[in-house]
């Protein structure tokens, strides 16, 4: 009903029957935008406003203006969380990045039991964090696999100088099949002739990967980029189920969104835990646009 | 065109078809519902989490025992898998919370400082309830400025597990003192009677710690709960005492023996001594039938201390019907309700007019001096950065006197 009454606004158009199309269009695109708006941008301006408000359970105590926003800057332990996620990102992205384009280039050989390679390498992305986690503190525990195959006697998620990198060395290895996936569908959307001229041209596998393969996939890196930091930034699972909400040790595995979950559900400060959430976000935002300027626009629209 | 347009159409008045009969749904089931309750059936919603099946069944032999003297009532048990603080805040939220539900000491302060649980005073005393039979200090747990918000389901202090065969090997008895126990961990160490573990399992853990620190007189806020105590030598003292063990190679974390908690490392004998509550009974009968050991009292420092876990049964403040609500309540921490929750030996009662299960005295001897797991509103991160800054202790990266001037200022920045 709604579009019909919007009917009347649309500006008309000089193919004849081009507005009837259009409602159509529009009409299907009703529910999913309705979803979205409902379940994405509506909360996500919600949380802008309560971020400005001291807000408990049952709702509003009280504007506190910027407040929470000056809480957040003197906060040593939301410091420390941010810190602990840049860090986390920066070692994960490139690990996660490398390795799936390493995956995507042997998966994409004319190799033996291809198929199976690409599920085998797709399949711990499909399995749930919280199992996958429950395993990797066996395999990593003191007396684990790892530790055994290793010669080693070290408490991999539980000593403050290893926590953080076997946090990411698990999750690098977890989402690499997904990066490959992507990058997969980067390297099939080369066109083949690329590669026939530089063959002809006498280039090896090697020069071929570093001249053509690597700089045609600028789309692919930037895509791949922005999903994978996007995802490192949002780290909670791992942290959570490994430190027990606490993240520790001495604070090794506390990162924001767990500082956001510790804030809205134990502490019951769903004001502070928005305004972090924003904080999150703008954080977010400004590493893709960086990278959008990074890798060129033509490439990313 | 005119299909594609048809399709349009049809995809609206689908979905509003669909809403509408959804709609309809919802006022047809809500006919039943109140032709029942005018044959006089009160249905009373009940919530918690349920850890382990022996409890659940354990639970709803209590329903049925309350169903079976409360002709007229019944019970809806729906337990809330995983994340319980969470979802009950969507309920609260909601303004829709179950009738009647558990409320962990720990989280009591947030939520009676919050609002949403409803004040039993006047409940208690329409019904002629005698909360007298309550360990008193369980009763305290849920009191916050003058009411009470529920009432203790059951409790567990911590206590002292002994492994018997290692003990044996050392030729010591469990230790009654600080200076004794000091003596049978250096003996425990000295005859190698854990091999391949170490004679404590401590881990860097306010929630075991705190005990110790009640032991030598502190405390981790004043009696008032408006001020941190940390800096007290009382404090100090028993935090290099509890830090001491680990220091001098007398005790090993969980990860360092390889566990994943102290009660696993009892089990799997890679400590001599753990500090547990009444939880580790059930996973030892369970899971470690063949290790035997000793419960005692935690051990004395200048005073008997110790801490206590205790869970309520609380009443939601936006709870429709809260006579029939404290009904349940009443029973389920009732005499008989609290005998059949508690009779098989998955929790112990939090009166005492109720039988304590066999071999579980060295619990109950400590009710009168364990002071509940439980600080301020908004304490849970102040908890969190404790343990972490800990943590760091036992990692030989902090000295003691940093981190309790740390947690100090850290809860006083919470307290406002």
């Amino acid at each position: 009903m709604a579009v019909a009454v919007r009917k009347r606004g649309f500006p008309r158009r000089n193919r004849p029957g081009a507005g009837r199309e259009a409602l159509v269009g529009y009409g299907f695109v009703l529910v999913p935008m309705a979803v979205f708006l409902l379940f994405f941008i509506y909360p996500m301006l919600y949380a802008l406003y309560i971020s400005r408000f001291d807000w408990g359970i049952l709702g509003p105590a009280g504007n506190v203006g910027w407040k929470n926003y000056s809480h957040l800057w003197h906060d040593t332990l939301f410091r420390r969380s941010i810190k602990n996620t840049l860090e986390y990102t920066l070692w994960v992205v490139p690990a996660q990045m490398a390795l799936g384009l390493l995956l995507a280039v042997v998966v994409n050989q004319r190799i033996r039991f291809r198929t199976f390679f690409r599920g085998a390498f797709y399949f711990p992305a499909l399995a749930s964090s919280a199992a996958i986690t429950a395993i990797a503190l066996y395999l990593l525990n003191v007396n684990g696999l790892f530790n055994k195959v290793l010669g080693l006697h070290k408490t991999w998620f539980f000593d403050t100088k290893t926590a953080l990198p076997a946090i990411t060395g698990l999750n690098a290895w977890t989402t690499a099949g997904t990066m490959m996936l992507f990058y997969l569908a980067a390297l099939q959307a080369i066109p083949t002739d690329v590669y026939e001229a530089a063959a002809i041209d006498g280039a090896g596998p090697w020069r071929t990967f570093w001249k053509i393969t690597f700089p045609l996939l600028k789309p692919g890196h930037f895509f791949v980029a922005v999903v994978s930091i996007i995802g490192a930034m949002k780290v909670f699972d791992q942290n959570y189920i490994i430190s027990r909400g606490s993240g520790g040790p001495a604070y090794a595995t506390y990162v924001v969104v767990l500082y956001i979950y510790n804030t809205a559900i134990k502490d019951i400060q769903l004001g502070l835990a928005a305004a972090a959430g924003v904080v999150l976000f703008v954080v977010i935002f400004l590493f893709t646009i960086i990278q959008w300027a990074f890798f060129g626009r033509q490439e990313a629209a | 065109m005119r299909r594609t347009q048809m399709l349009g159409v049809l995809a609206v008045v689908v979905f509003s078809a669909v809403v509408v009969a959804a709609g309809a749904q919802a006022r047809v089931n809500a006919i039943p519902g109140s032709v029942i309750k005018k044959t006089a059936v009160t249905k009373v919603t009940l919530t918690g989490w349920a850890s382990s099946p022996a409890e659940t069944a354990a639970l709803k032999t209590t329903i049925r025992g309350f169903e079976r003297s409360h002709p007229g009532y019944k019970v809806n048990y729906a337990p809330i898998n995983g994340d319980y603080p969470a979802a009950m805040l969507a309920k609260f939220a909601a303004r829709k919370p179950p009738d009647v539900f558990y409320v962990d000491s720990n989280v009591a302060p947030d939520w009676m400082s919050q609002g949403v649980l409803e004040p039993l005073d006047s409940l208690i005393k329409k019904n002629h309830y005698n909360i007298k039979a309550f360990f008193p200090r369980l009763v305290d747990a849920f009191r916050y400025k003058g009411h009470i918000y529920g009432l203790p389901k059951d409790w567990s202090p911590l206590a002292m597990e002994t492994n018997n065969a290692m003990m044996a090997k050392a030729g010591v008895k469990p230790p009654k003192t600080w200076a004794q126990l000091t003596a049978v961990a250096q003996k425990l160490k000295a005859a190698d009677a854990v091999p391949g573990g170490a004679p404590l399992c401590i881990d860097p853990d306010w929630a075991r710690m705190l005990a110790f620190v009640y032991q030598n007189k502190g405390s981790f806020l004043n009696k008032s709960k408006t001020a941190p105590t940390l800096t007290s030598a009382a404090v100090r003292q028993a935090v290099n005492y509890y830090v001491g063990f680990s220091k001098n190679g007398l005790s090993g974390t969980h990860d360092k023996l390889g566990v994943g908690w102290c009660g696993e490392a009892l089990g799997k004998e890679k400590a001599a001594i753990a500090f547990e509550g009444n939880w580790v009974v059930g996973y030892m009968h369970d899971t470690f039938p063949d290790v035997k050991y000793t419960i005692s009292p935690m051990p004395k420092g200048k005073v008997n201390g110790n801490l206590g876990f205790t869970v309520s049964y609380s009443i939601g403040k936006n709870t429709k019907n809260k006579a029939a609500a404290f009904k349940l309540l009443s029973y389920l921490t009732g005499p008989k309700g609290m005998r059949l929750w508690t009779q098989q030996g998955i929790a112990l009662p939090a009166r005492k007019d109720v039988k304590i299960p066999a071999g579980r005295s060295a619990f109950l001897k400590q009710a009168g001096y364990a002071h509940a797991w439980q600080f301020a509103p908004g304490f849970s991160k102040v908890i969190d950065s404790a343990n972490n800054e800990l943590q760091a202790v036992f990692g030989g990266k902090e000295s003691v006197d940093t981190m309790l001037a740390k947690v100090q200022q850290a809860a006083r920045d919470a307290l406002g």
